[in-house]
């Protein structure tokens, strides 16, 4: 057996250009896996700690009673091991040199922020510097418009109810900051414990605590579940995950990624398969021999499985050297993309998806052509068998089709993308099935001749078994391929359209009504037009069909919006982003109804013609539900929960109106001037929110285009790996046509032909495939709309059709260099 | 025995004129001449032989001969045209048209059936009706049944018929014969080599075979030998001993 196991070792398998395949697509299988994984692992800690900087800790629960949640809830929590901090939040007059002014005033424990950075500036022209913690005790951090409102120089003390605190700094940012339209007035940062002393919170105040939790995600979630139970309406836990502006992209990017390694492992396993069948095909001339020498089947079968272990070991070892330091190499992008440094986490959980791929690709994929090596009869040394090649075929295919859901169903933990690649892969098979006999039927008609386009169909005629297997493969990685490309496309698009160049980054509140117009004056005389104006009237929806609503609705239900002053406004059209899902827009002079935003009509199970109360003031509406309507929450501009009619349930309330608009960060400077003329007007900056959301976006790109060219890199093995499979075939009958008199250009010409054909069929098949594919991924899983690609669409097929044409110039290379009897010699 | 190179005078243009053809193959220490010096005449409708023993160089030199490979030294002038002057292009032309092959090996492809790989030759000089003639080529070795099955299909025999109706194909002036029946058990070779040199003079081809089979050289009108890459011809040093 010692010379069995020395025609068995891998270093003489390297030499076989099959085992060669199977090798770089284990290692690319392995080597994706492993970097998508460690890399998504990474981008998830990354980006949920770059996001959790927006609520300034991991989680918060906001008591919005008025009334401080009882201690022992903080102790729980920091028993447990969690950090904690507190804040106050409430709206008070403040008194400067200058006057009085309205502020909204945020009083911070220590601790604050557990999560993210304080922005602050030592006086007005001085570089800004990044703190990890509020005012101490006695003094106070303004906004850096109120030092203009009210006169006051850095050093000045300023007047908070009973007490005096000195201004120490600006506050330019808060990690927490200007999300909440319930943010009007400037702010005012100070130390929580100085509250008190101020007096100003009194009895029935309209104040908010808010208690800040950090720590590990599992003991995050324990302490949730203690503390749920005695959760009251109108306590609010809000977790990263629950913000509705990054979920979306988080959850997003997260399924793009594992579509991606689904993808490219899908692709290496075609791969695999295609090459050990190949190679399979290849051996049974030697098993042949060797069964002549003796050699039992179970002894062949030993063999060869030894010989599988160790491709999987090189697959693992080899992936792991690739994957490794490419995850570097994307760990130093990601900190340079977020300018600060990301700790290179190495995730051993991570690893093991990447050992399972190497795994079920050996053993789904490789094994069963390689596992029926033993059975091959000794007789082959004499003569090959009819039948033989085609034997076991389906058997593998359902093998390989059935690993290959599990595995994607494994990564994406997704059925509906199951399915979708399942439908796709279907209508490609019937295509396939409808092309191929439509192609033996007309190609039968083909008669050759010197004519390199004649050549060429009946080339593909004459293959038409392989080529037809050949555009199957090709089609289904185009598909794959095409489908990511898509998807990527659509995904980046989709939050281009989001978060355009010039997205409204300013919103304006509380516009008196007779100071719209010369708002709107003034920033149209700075080229700053403003967006759409709307009202804006505060009420709380208080009875549906007539029964209080706190008890219409069920108590599991805890729904923030019933326990806070809405947003109610009334408009005409209806916004460019929202869509109506139930009844009708109002029409022209409808004065009756209200239009309710599609999730919370679902949580107060809501129904057209249901009658809402709202008390506005000492005032009661009631209007039925005419509509509901979807609202894009993350567009950056006002949204509404209600919308009434013009004329409609709100006229004659108190309005302010509300508008957004984009103000580049070099007019910044236009604010003061708009704060000293309108002192009244509110300015909400989202200027930094934005950039953040557009600084995730791109890191999530950059992810995402690493991912895809590996992906791509996949396919262009499987492709290899195709038509490497027929390259003895080829070359053996280029050899044979140059003998036969074949000039070498027709040669080339035909094949480049042939090989475009069946590019070309491929590209269009996968293509429509992918179309199908994605139909149906944007419905269930990106919640994005469907439309032709044309970008995609028209030159797949094209690029298709070249790289095969090329790949099949390439295969004939060594047919046109040598001599043909040397070919013909060496083919033997 | 031979009577045409008795009559050394105005006789027609040889079908193969080979002067002082030498062939080197460059190793990676040093060079193997495998052909040294090899000079001959054959002309058109004769049959020849080539016998060495393996390795002598006689399948080097049918190669060369046929213009698959091109000498280190010396010429080949096949049919009127100088192949070692000839473009690789032009050479195929030449062999599409005027040359027929028969391999030991058979050499057809897998993928095609019998019909089929007769067609090819036939595709490729771009005759009119490929389908016909090789029917007619097939039924004419004794195939006319099976046509449409693959080559593995076939015995040896009848995969080595196939190969000789893909020779005949496309009417060449030539045929060359790399050990017709090397592969073939004494029987099937007999029932080769009689379709083989039948064929031969119904179409009036010219044959030059390669072999190491004494009885199927005997049936050719000259024989050579080959021995370390130089060609003698024993019956013109019996002629001219005598």
């Amino acid at each position: 057996m010692a010379a069995a196991r020395k025609l068995m070792s891998v270093r003489r398998d390297w030499r076989e250009r099959d085992v060669r395949v199977v090798l770089v697509a284990l290692i690319i299988a392995v080597a994706t896996v492993a970097t998508i994984a460690l890399f998504a692992a990474q981008l998830q800690r990354t980006l949920v700690s770059s996001a959790s900087s927006f609520l300034a800790a991991d989680r918060q629960l906001e008591a919005e009673n008025g009334r401080e949640i009882p201690p022992d809830w903080l102790t729980e929590a920091q028993s447990r091991g969690l950090e904690t901090g507190r804040m106050v939040e409430f709206s008070t007059m403040v008194f400067g040199a200058g006057g009085f002014q309205l502020v909204s005033v945020k009083a911070v424990s220590d601790e604050y922020p557990l999560r993210g950075q304080i922005e602050t500036q030592a006086a007005p022209e001085q570089p800004r510097e990044l703190v990890r913690s509020g005012p101490p005790p006695g003094e106070v951090w303004i906004n850096p418009r109120l030092l203009r409102l009210l006169e006051l120089e850095i050093g000045d003390s300023l007047e908070v109810g009973n007490r005096n605190l000195k201004v120490s700094s600006l506050l330019v940012r808060e990690p927490d900051g200007g999300f909440r339209l319930s943010a009007l007035a400037p702010r005012v940062m100070m130390h929580v414990d100085d509250v008190t002393s101020t007096g100003v919170i009194q009895e029935g105040s309209r104040v908010e605590y808010v208690y800040l939790f950090a720590g590990d995600d599992t003991v995050i979630e324990d302490y949730y579940q203690w503390l749920e139970p005695r959760l009251e309406p109108s306590h609010e836990w809000e977790g990263v995950r629950d913000g509705e502006t990054f979920s979306r992209s988080l959850e997003r990017a997260e399924r793009f990624l594992l579509l991606g390694g689904s993808l490219a492992v899908l692709l290496a396993a075609v791969a695999v398969a295609v090459a050990s069948r190949q190679y399979a095909l290849a051996q049974r001339d030697t098993v042949a021999l060797l069964k002549t020498l003796g050699v039992r089947s179970r002894g062949i079968g030993r063999l060869y499985l030894r010989r599988l272990v160790l491709w999987g070991v090189t697959g693992v070892v080899g992936g792991l050297m690739v994957a490794l330091p490419l995850f570097w190499l994307l760990t130093r992008l990601l900190s340079e993309v977020l300018e600060r440094p990301v700790e290179f986490h190495l995730s051993p959980q991570a690893l093991i998806p990447a050992l399972l791929t190497a795994l079920v690709s050996l053993f789904a994929f490789a094994y069963p052509p390689i596992r029926r090596l033993r059975d091959v009869p000794a007789m082959r040394v004499l003569r090959s068998q009819p039948g033989e090649a085609g034997r076991g075929a389906l058997t593998d295919a359902a093998i390989a089709i059935l690993a290959v859901f599990g595995l994607v169903w494994l990564y994406a933990g997704e059925i509906s993308l199951v399915v979708s690649l399942l439908a796709g892969l279907a209508l490609l098979l019937g295509a396939l099935g409808l092309l191929g006999w439509l192609l033996v039927a007309l190609l039968r008609k083909v008669r050759g001749g010197g004519n390199a386009w004649r050549l060429a169909l009946v080339g593909l005629y004459r293959h038409r078994r392989a080529s037809l297997s050949q555009m199957a493969v090709f089609a289904m990685t185009l598909m794959l391929a095409a489908t990511l490309v898509l998807v990527r496309t659509s995904l980046l698009n989709d939050w281009q359209a989001q978060l355009p160049e010039n997205a409204p980054n300013h919103f304006l509140i509380n516009i008196a009504p007779d100071a719209v117009e010369e708002v709107g004056a003034f920033w149209q005389e700075r080229g700053q037009p403003l967006n759409q104006l709307y009202p804006m009237v505060r009420g709380r929806l208080t009875e549906l069909n007539g029964e209080p609503v706190k008890e219409a609705v069920s108590k599991d239900e805890r729904i923030g919006a019933l326990n806070r002053e809405l947003n109610l406004t009334w408009m005409s059209a209806l916004p460019e982003d929202n869509e109506i899902v139930q009844g009708q827009w109002f029409g022209q002079g409808d004065v009756d109804g209200v239009s309710v935003e599609a999730e919370l009509a679902e949580k107060l199970g809501l129904a057209l013609g249901d009658r809402l109360t709202f008390t506005i003031g000492s005032e009661k509406v009631t209007e039925p539900v005419t509509s509901i309507r979807t609202v894009q929450w993350d567009s950056m501009k006002p949204n509404f929960y209600m919308a009434f009619p013009p004329d409609g349930g709100l006229t004659d309330m108190p309005a302010t109106w509300i508008t957004s608009f984009y103000l580049p960060s070099d007019e910044k400077t236009a604010l003061n001037a708009f704060s000293r003329s309108f002192p009244t007007i509110s300015v909400l900056e989202i200027d930094h929110i934005i950039d953040r959301i557009q600084q995730i976006v791109r890191q999530v790109t950059q992810a995402i285009e690493a991912i895809l060219a590996l992906i791509l890199a996949a396919a262009l093995v499987v492709m290899a790996a195709v038509v490497s499979a027929t390259l003895h075939d080829r070359q053996r009958e280029g050899a044979l046509l140059r003998t036969l008199g074949g000039r070498q250009s027709l040669l080339v010409r035909s094949t480049m032909l042939e090989f475009a054909l069946l590019g070309g069929f491929a590209g269009v098949l996968g293509v429509a495939a992918a179309e199908v594919a994605v139909w149906a991924l944007q419905f269930r899983m990106f919640e994005g709309s469907f439309s032709w690609h044309w970008q995609v669409v028209l030159p797949v097929p094209l690029i298709s059709a070249l790289v095969l044409a090329f790949f099949g110039r390439w295969q004939l290379r060594p047919v046109l260099n040598v001599s043909p009897m040397l070919l013909l010699r060496r083919l033997e | 025995m031979n009577q045409m190179t008795n009559v050394k005078a105005d006789r027609p243009a040889p079908m193969l004129r080979v002067d002082n053809l030498t062939h080197r193959v460059r190793l990676e220490t040093d060079t193997l001449t495998i052909l040294q010096g090899v000079s001959l005449e054959i002309n058109r409708g004769e049959s020849v032989a080539i016998v060495g023993r393996s390795g002598s160089g006689k399948t080097t030199l049918l190669g060369l001969l046929a213009g698959l490979d091109t000498p280190s030294d010396g010429t080949v002038e096949l049919d009127g045209a100088m192949i070692s002057q000839l473009s690789e292009d032009e050479r195929a032309k030449l062999r599409a048209h005027r040359v027929g092959f028969v391999f030991q090996s058979f050499q057809l492809l897998p993928a095609l059936s019998a019909l089929e790989n007769v067609m090819l030759p036939l595709e490729l000089a771009g005759s009119e009706a490929p389908e016909d003639r090789a029917r007619e080529l097939l039924e004419r070795v004794g195939l006319g049944e099976r046509l449409n099955h693959s080559p593995r299909q076939l015995s040896g025999g009848e995969q080595q018929r196939v190969a000789i109706a893909r020779a005949f194909a496309s009417d060449p002036a030539i045929l060359f014969a790399d050990e017709p029946t090397g592969n073939l058990d004494n029987r099937t070779g007999q029932s080769v080599s009689d379709l083989l040199m039948e064929l031969n003079r119904e179409q009036g081809t010219t044959l030059v075979m390669v072999t190491h089979d004494e009885h199927l050289a005997a049936r050719c009108s000259r024989q050579f030998h080959i021995e370390a890459g130089v060609l003698t011809e024993p019956s013109a040093v019996e002629e001219l001993t005598h």
